[in-house]
């Protein structure tokens, strides 16, 4: 996942490289998406998080739909 | 995951955090008291759960997820330290695995032109309506995840 300027800067990057369009959010969002993922990382009560558990922290976000879907 | 190697995951990460360093299976199994293949066993386990990312057949230690051990385009600093991070995700996760402030310097993907934002509170308070870009959907993220 990469950082863009703006809307004019993600059409032209993808455009050069050939992708369709994925997923895009503000880094405000993608802030608050991270605090979740990443909060207990380095825990040392730390344990994998489910498949389930993962979905849910997207689902909380509103990232929802087939593009989101991690299984 | 069992118990042992949790124990193994968690001296890696914890060992990185204090001086920037990725251990070799050597340096943890001396640490521990363990047999280095035991160790290098337990790497390759942790890898194939996606609990750390190592470098094509090998023990090297690439991503100890948020952090990369190599530089990257994606540098954050936190409380005086310096970091890189795999990712635009990953950048963010930095400050939010260490629970602090913190300011990640990148690039724009398009352009190149340099880029900072700046994490306070728990908060971006600069560079908030950046964009950020997934290509990947989330079902294939780890196909690739250096590419992700």
């Amino acid at each position: 996942m990469v950082f863009l300027r703006s809307e004019e800067h993600l059409e032209r990057w993808l455009g050069a490289n050939g992708w369709d369009p994925g997923a895009t959010m503000t880094a405000a969002t993608l802030n608050e998406l991270a605090r979740l993922w990443w909060w207990t990382r380095l825990d040392p009560a730390w344990r994998p998080r489910t498949p389930a558990e993962s979905q849910a922290i997207l689902d909380e976000l509103g990232l929802i739909g087939e593009f989101w879907r991690l299984a | 995951m069992d118990e042992l190697d949790l124990r193994i995951r968690n001296h890696v990460y914890a060992s990185f955090v204090e001086d920037g360093r990725a251990r070799t299976p050597e340096e943890v199994a001396a640490a521990l008291g363990l047999a280095e293949g035991e160790v290098a066993a337990a790497y390759r386990r942790l890898d194939d759960a996606h609990a750390l990312v190592l470098e094509p057949a090998s023990t090297e230690i690439l991503m100890l997820n948020p952090f990369s051990t190599v530089e990257t385009q994606h540098r954050v600093e936190t409380g005086g330290r310096a970091w890189f991070a795999n990712c635009a995700w990953d950048a963010l996760g930095i400050p939010a695995a260490l629970h602090t402030d913190g300011v990640v310097e990148s690039v724009c993907a398009d352009c190149g032109e340099h880029l900072e934002l700046r994490v306070s509170d728990g908060k971006l308070a600069q560079g908030a309506d950046l964009l950020v870009h997934f290509v990947v959907p989330a079902r294939q993220w780890w196909d690739d995840i250096a590419f992700t």
